[in-house]
């Protein structure tokens, strides 16, 4: 068992529901994998989005631990300036890290955040948060002219949230086919013992998509030729994923997992325009048309509580001697958060009707928390209500998304298939946690597990 | 020639008379000859220190702006 080879083939926002079951019989690749090897939901981290879920995956380490809650933090406190993501945010070892140590080589694709491209015992090339292909992508530098080579302008992203729909479609297989094309490149000549790669399409295609497929969506369009996308991107995957297969040998495990799933979106609640009518949110003046908050006129000081938008809410309390101009007493600080979790938990959506919305204080997730949290983490609705910071809509429900269309949200529990071709495990059932990844793959590599990884090492599968 | 070659290497700034004296005192018996000698370390230390607080930042202002909307259009913000 010891030192085998590993692949990561990570597709962000997998949904167990449709690679398990509603799409099962048009993926035979997949299929072969669960039906040979084991299978089962892969329960995300707190909160599930592509940073931090993907690093706690390679890290095995809780975001509190990492002081990593999302794609931006407030920098020293600050009412609007922030800091962004980056491979030098974390401070923690990575998988790669404890593989490249015993010499052996890794290849890593896509992984959020590694950009600026770090140091590793291999090749890399960066994430989602590359400002633009002009800038160093690549670990070694020189990758980066092998890579467009072959594929020509490399392409990190596509924003989808456009209403030419065509356009985003068309832009999100140039992404992924040029992407697979570097991994069958690399795959094949560079000498790796630990391959990883993160395709984000998936992910933007959900969210573009979803309304034309779900027939549980709030806006479902039947009928369009929009109907099949989401199907026939997981099966162009599925073809993709049976051509990485037969580059493989047989000395190599396979991993097949998300960062999250996701599920129809039922809107947005502009939780700015709430905290506005419940009196914590003060305005010197009212923006004549949608504002950020960052750019409208607050009156910071007779605010006690502001938020920010995204697949989660995350709400921030005025504090006296934290916050420049801040008016709530440090004695007052747990009064008022219980409070606020009090009166969020009984927001109700649009019709009256009741929501399972959970608010988590973030030392209620996480055994510490690093850097600058968030005072109350909030999933509205259970996920399926999505936050909007943006203030002047004259109502707190939206029924598409403050920025532009988008018809998905994320889910608690993204796939996890293992697969080694030496065995047949006959498509076992086995759950797991996404920090339990780093953990199976080091007992695999034959390298002990150090301490400071929270997950288990996923036995019934070794 | 040697003088010119000193002047070349050095420049003047000017602080305060009363932290002149200051650091005067506060370098008596110790390793520094002149007080010269003592600011230039300490700003080197802290010279150093800023130095790599900002290298490691490494979004430009104008990259985190950019950032921002693309993250802002793909649903994250």
């Amino acid at each position: 068992m010891n030192g085998r080879k590993v692949l990561i083939i990570g597709l962000d926002a997998a949904a167990p529901q449709l690679v398990f079951e509603q799409f099962r019989e048009d993926l035979p690749n997949l299929r072969e994998l669960i039906e040979r090897g084991a299978y089962g939901k892969l329960r995300s981290c707190d909160p599930p989005i592509t940073i931090p879920a993907w690093i706690v995956m390679v890290t095995s380490v809780n975001p509190g631990r990492l002081g990593l809650y999302g794609f931006r933090h407030r920098k020293r406190y600050s009412y609007t300036e922030i800091s962004l993501p980056s491979s030098r945010s974390i401070k923690v070892k990575k998988i790669w890290d404890y593989i490249g140590e015993r010499g052996r080589k890794v290849c890593l694709v896509g992984v959020p955040p590694t950009y600026p491209p770090p140091r590793v015992n291999g090749w890399l090339i960066s994430c989602l948060m590359t400002p633009d292909t002009k800038r160093e992508y690549t670990y070694p530098p020189e990758l980066k002219e092998e890579i467009e080579r072959l594929v020509g302008e490399y392409i990190i992203d596509v924003p989808f949230r456009r209403e030419d729909r065509d356009a985003v479609l068309r832009e999100i297989y140039e992404m992924t086919e040029k992407r697979f094309k570097v991994i069958k490149y690399l795959l094949t000549e560079k000498p790796w013992d630990f391959f990883m790669f993160v395709e984000i399409g998936l992910d933007r295609i959900q969210h573009a998509f979803w309304k034309f497929f779900d027939k549980e969506h709030h806006l479902y369009q039947p009928g369009t030729k929009y109907e099949n996308v989401i199907r026939d991107y997981y099966k162009y995957l599925d073809r993709e994923v049976g051509e990485i297969l037969s580059l493989i040998d047989d000395d190599t495990v396979v991993f097949v997992v998300s960062d999250h799933g996701a599920k129809r979106m039922k809107g947005a609640f502009c939780i700015n325009e709430w905290l506005i009518k419940e009196g914590y949110l003060k305005l010197k003046k009212r923006p004549e048309k949608v504002t950020d908050l960052e750019k409208a006129d607050v009156d910071w000081e007779n605010t006690i509580a502001w938020g920010w938008g995204g697949y989660y809410a995350r709400i921030f309390i005025n504090v006296k001697g934290r916050e420049k101009s801040g008016v709530v007493d440090p004695e007052d600080y747990e009064r008022v958060r219980e409070e606020l979790k009090r009166k969020i938990l009984n927001i109700r959506g649009p019709n009256g009707e009741k929501w399972n919305t959970k608010v988590f204080k973030p030392e209620e997730l996480y055994p510490v928390c690093k850097g600058e949290p968030p005072d109350l983490m909030v999933y509205f609705d259970d996920l399926y209500w999505r936050s909007a910071g943006t203030i002047g809509h004259n109502t707190l429900y939206l029924p598409e998304n403050d920025t532009g269309p988008d018809d998905a949200v994320h889910d608690y529990d993204g796939i996890f298939i293992f697969f080694d071709p030496r065995r047949n495990l006959n498509g076992r059932r086995v759950d797991v946690n996404i920090l339990d990844i780093a953990p199976t793959v080091l007992k695999l590599m034959g390298i002990s597990v150090p301490p400071t990884m929270e997950g288990r090492v996923i036995e019934e599968v070794l | 020639m040697n003088e010119e070659k000193q002047r070349r290497k050095y420049t003047t700034v000017s602080i305060p008379v009363s932290l002149y004296e200051r650091i005067k005192d506060l370098i008596k018996d110790t390793g520094f000859k002149s007080v010269s000698d003592y600011v230039t370390y300490v700003l080197r230390e802290i010279v150093a220190m800023h130095e790599a607080e900002r290298s490691s930042e490494p979004f430009t202002e104008e990259d985190v702006e950019r950032i921002k909307q693309k993250l802002k259009a793909l649903g994250y913000l």
